[in-house]
């Protein structure tokens, strides 16, 4: 074919879709009544397109009809095995170890329940050391006297009422 | 569900075949790669556009077959057999046969994408907005790479029926 080739490629190809308009087409026509090449381009495009037409599509072997009749009844618990494949199962499996992390990461000051919890120990204690205060006295009172008592309850006295603060307290 | 998929395989079984068979010209190399993007119909039918299932599964099967045919390490032996075709039979069955069987191997040939453009426009007759999805080509690109294709098989043809 001559320099305009490309151009009649795509009128050719119209053509034979049935795309080309009539103008088009006369113009096709006229254009390979002088042009030996184009004229013999048109004739092989319909000579392919005739041979196209014993050229189709091909029925499925019996084999594979029964191998795709087959996949729902295979593959019904798919979203389920789905969740075992490798990355699924690495997955899980990084859970646990995730929670333990955020665990060793968390700041150690107390929480207020902590706080509460330490500060009901201590006011427990302190009772149990209100009884002491208050047997001590009493042997004390009946061995030495009740003057040398007060000097020991006194001082038992003033410990109780400032206790040293302990460190989640100031924390707190 | 399983009835949308028995009717997607009565309508499509056939052309995700032939796609198959002319990209790796290996019969169970095809049903398997068939096989396969029907698998993927199934698993992801949900996420599919109902309007878009036949191009999606094209493309999906296409996309299988090459990927299969970059793994082939070694060039499979073109399958003589299934491009030959059947020459038997009366004498007038006898050219239109041989034609048929040589413009089978003519498309089988050509290289990619002017393969699957061929099989997918001319054999299997989507429309040209259909390949450019299946292919995920602009129109213009559809177009140009068919008639390059056309016009090489047509010189051959021409070349075996002067």
């Amino acid at each position: 074919m001559n320099e305009y080739d490309e151009k009649w490629e795509d009128r050719i190809n119209a053509l034979l879709d049935g795309e080309l308009s009539a103008t088009d087409t006369e113009l096709l026509k006229t254009a390979a009544e002088d042009d030996h090449d184009l004229a013999r381009a048109i004739i092989e495009a319909y000579q392919l397109q005739q041979a196209m037409e014993a050229v189709r599509v091909e029925r499925a072997p019996a084999s594979l009809r029964k191998r795709l009749r087959e996949i729902p009844r295979q593959h019904r618990s798919a979203p389920f095995f789905g969740l075992l494949q490798p990355r699924w199962v690495m997955a899980f499996a990084a859970i646990p170890l995730v929670v333990i992390a955020v665990s060793l990461m968390r700041p150690s000051t107390p929480s207020a329940s902590e706080i509460a919890e330490a500060r009901l120990e201590l006011a427990i204690a302190f009772t149990y050391l209100e009884k002491a205060k208050v047997i001590t006295g009493r042997e004390i009172e009946s061995s030495v006297g009740q003057t040398m008592a007060d000097a020991v309850t006194d001082s038992v006295n003033r410990v109780i009422k400032s206790p040293s603060l302990t460190s989640k307290e100031k924390e707190a | 569900m399983s009835r949308k998929y028995r009717q997607w395989v009565k309508d499509y079984q056939d052309q995700a075949w032939t796609v198959a068979r002319y990209i790796l010209k290996d019969a169970q190399e095809a049903e398997d790669a068939t096989q396969e993007a029907f698998v993927k119909l199934w698993n992801n039918q949900n996420n599919i556009d109902p309007e878009r299932i036949q191009s999606w599964l094209m493309k999906v099967t296409r996309n299988g077959c090459l990927d299969r045919l970059r793994r082939r390490r070694d060039n499979v032996e073109f399958d003589e057999s299934y491009m030959t075709g059947d020459v038997s039979g009366p004498m007038q069955d006898v050219e239109a046969n041989e034609t048929r069987a040589w413009l089978k191997r003519a498309i089988a040939g050509l290289k990619e994408p002017y393969r699957s453009l061929v099989v997918l426009r001319d054999v299997n007759q989507h429309s040209y907005e259909e390949v450019a999805g299946m292919l995920e080509l602009n129109l213009a690109q559809v177009k140009t790479y068919l008639h390059r294709a056309r016009k090489q098989l047509r010189k051959q043809l021409a070349e075996v029926r002067p």
